[in-house]
């Protein structure tokens, strides 16, 4: 029992670091149609710089507020210089965009390798977040429960924003109609390169939130965001809800699967979305707009 | 919401529905080109010119297979470096850890890799558009994950001592550059007839249908998802085949064979070549491989410059080398 509440704790803080990653995939992909498989390149950004602000000052803090920094401003400047004139251009099939971004993706491993070589890096946990907490008869890592507020916080605060406020009726009603908030004299393609670079921020949130527990290394983001993507899928892209529950289920079935079934690891999360493709190929939220 | 899948189709498709009389002509002076070029190779050329010649050809069978799925059905996977890998292990498992000849070990290959295409493809075309490009990517890295992880396939290690045929009956060893270079050219001939043949059959319509208006294939009761998983298991058996054509190049195959970058390689082939032409793969294969081996002189940085290559190809060059051309005759006319 206690081994199984261990694991469902690793589980949920799993979970929560796949859900930032996957709530800016979806938003950027709910309202702009472009899918970002640079997604995890945003990621590995956010956890180099949180790591470079980290040795220069000393201090976790610092590199949790400036880290993602570095990747907002990226996002923005490649949603406003690349992708935006593009589509202007009438590339807007989403198809091409998200191949663009594949490229991108090359293109920023590469990079960092080129920068910071191929080591492994790690930033140290805060002295306030560092030790375990028992609990229920288990001691946990004070940090990972952390990683589970955070996840769970930000999951609040989208919902809040996006239901309750202004900025959150914009979004919708550019999900919905694009020209009718033009036509209402809201600049669109200032939201959208907003809403790009808040999505390639909260991957780079991620990756330095992720960095006391991972190692930071160029390919750090490929593993992940390749489980982002199998959530997405399972969640309904696009669908911000969606993504919420896909995360669970897929950080749990994961890390469920390497305690319980090692040798089922590799394949536990896919078998997930063998049956998801099977009994409700749309995902769990995703609308049924699926031709014919 | 509606969304259009479909890459666009690049070149005029009226050459594959109703061959004019003089594109038929101008299509038998390039083939014959081509044969008399590959031909005369090994006789007028280096060692190292014959050498990135077999890798431009492994690489113009896996674009080739590849643009089946792409140019014709219209589905971009990025995932296929799966079947390329496939193809590699299967023969580098039947024959090191089973022991069976070579002759044996292809065909089942072969057969293994087409049944386990038409499962994965059965499961991915259940989707279509970018959802299609996610699943195959996933898919992608777990037979990544499991050639790293499984002790079948040593790890990261790789298989090493991967033969090639043994064509001493002839009186040949394919060991020899020329030799080597004479089995890649023929089976590459062969695959691409193979698949020139099934994708101008009433099947390859079919396809094409499928890509220009899903709905409407349907509507004239095509089963659009047997042909779907039919392309998908096509184009994994044809990557199988280069998978097997590389193992043997380099005596060698590791996970890296199996790896995002590979897929990505893929791709940038068929967008450079022009995603639906038949000749176009391997006029993608050729650019790739000496952009490469160019990139390789000048700089180690191989990824950064290949992203950037990529990128500026998919923003710029959409309708590849075969449709640029075509562009400009038809403008010169």
């Amino acid at each position: 029992m206690q081994m199984f509440f261990l694991q469902f704790l690793n589980g949920l803080q799993l979970s929560m670091l796949i859900f930032l990653l996957a709530a800016g995939l979806t938003l950027i992909f709910g309202l702009m149609d472009i899918l970002n498989l640079a997604h995890g390149a945003f990621f590995t950004m956010g956890a180099y710089a949180g790591w470079l602000v980290s040795r220069m000052t000393g201090s976790y803090w610092a590199a949790l507020l400036i880290g993602p920094l570095v990747p907002f401003a990226l996002g923005a400047l490649l949603q406003s210089a690349v992708l935006q004139p593009l589509v202007k251009r009438g590339r807007s099939t989403h198809l091409d965009l998200a191949l663009l971004t594949f490229g991108l993706l090359f293109a920023t491993a590469g990079t960092v390798e080129y920068f910071f070589g191929s080591s492994f890096y790690s930033i140290p946990t805060p002295a306030i977040l560092s030790g375990r907490i028992a609990m229920l008869g288990i001691d946990y890592p004070v940090y990972r429960l952390f990683v589970i507020g955070v996840g769970l916080g930000v999951a609040l605060l989208l919902s809040l924003v996006i239901d309750r406020t202004l900025i959150g009726a914009t979004l919708r009603a550019g999900v919905d109609n694009r020209e009718m908030v033009t036509a209402l004299g809201i600049n669109i393609n200032v939201v959208f390169v907003i809403v790009f670079g808040c999505g390639a921020a909260l991957a780079g949130f991620a990756g330095v939130i992720a960095a006391p527990i991972m190692s930071v290394y160029s390919q750090m983001g490929i593993g992940i965001v390749v489980t982002t993507f199998v959530v997405v899928v399972v969640g309904g892209l696009g669908n911000l809800k969606g993504s919420f529950y896909g995360a669970l289920f897929v950080g749990m079935t994961d890390t469920m699967a390497q305690a319980y079934l090692p040798e089922a690891e590799l394949f536990a999360i896919y078998v997930l979305l063998v049956g998801m493709m099977i009994f409700r190929p749309q995902g769990l939220f995703g609308s049924t707009g699926r031709v014919a | 919401m509606t969304r259009h899948v479909t890459i666009e189709p690049v070149a005029e498709q009226a050459c594959d529905s109703e061959p004019a009389r003089g594109m038929d002509v101008q299509r038998v002076l390039v083939l014959a080109t081509c044969a008399l070029a590959l031909l005369l190779l090994p006789f007028i050329s280096s060692e190292y010119v014959l050498t990135l010649a077999v890798e431009v050809m492994i690489a113009g069978v896996f674009a080739s297979g590849l643009n089946v799925l792409i140019g014709y059905t219209g589905l971009a996977s990025a995932g296929h470096a799966m079947f390329f890998g496939l193809g590699g292990y299967g023969i580098g498992i039947g024959t090191a850890i089973y022991g069976w000849p070579l002759w044996a070990s292809v065909p089942v290959t072969l057969v293994c890799v087409a049944a386990i295409s038409a499962v994965v493809g059965a499961i991915c075309t259940r989707t279509r558009g970018v959802e299609f490009l996610l699943i195959t990517l996933a898919f992608c890295q777990m037979f990544y994950g499991a050639a790293v992880k499984l002790r079948l396939t040593n790890g990261t290690d790789g298989m090493a001592g991967i033969p090639r045929p043994d064509l001493s009956w002839l009186g040949l060893s394919a060991d020899g550059s020329i030799v080597f270079y004479g089995y890649v050219a023929l089976v590459a001939v062969a695959a691409l007839l193979l698949v020139a043949r099934i994708v101008h059959s009433p099947f390859g319509s079919v396809l094409i249908a499928i890509r220009e208006n899903e709905r409407r294939a349907m509507a004239m009761g095509y089963a659009v998802g047997a042909y779907k998983i039919g392309a998908f298991t096509l184009s994994g058996v044809v990557c199988a085949l280069a998978g097997i054509l590389q193992a043997q190049y380099t005596y060698f195959i590791n996970p890296d064979s199996m790896s995002w970058q590979s897929s990505g390689e893929g791709i940038l082939m068929v967008i450079i070549g022009g995603a639906d032409a038949v000749m176009g793969p391997f006029i993608g294969a050729a650019v790739f491989v000496l952009v490469k081996q160019g990139l390789s002189l000048i700089t180690g940085e191989y990824n950064l410059f290949f992203g950037i290559f990529f990128m500026l190809v998919v923003a710029f060059f959409r309708g590849g080398v075969v449709g640029a051309f075509r562009t400009l005759i038809g403008k010169w006319r």
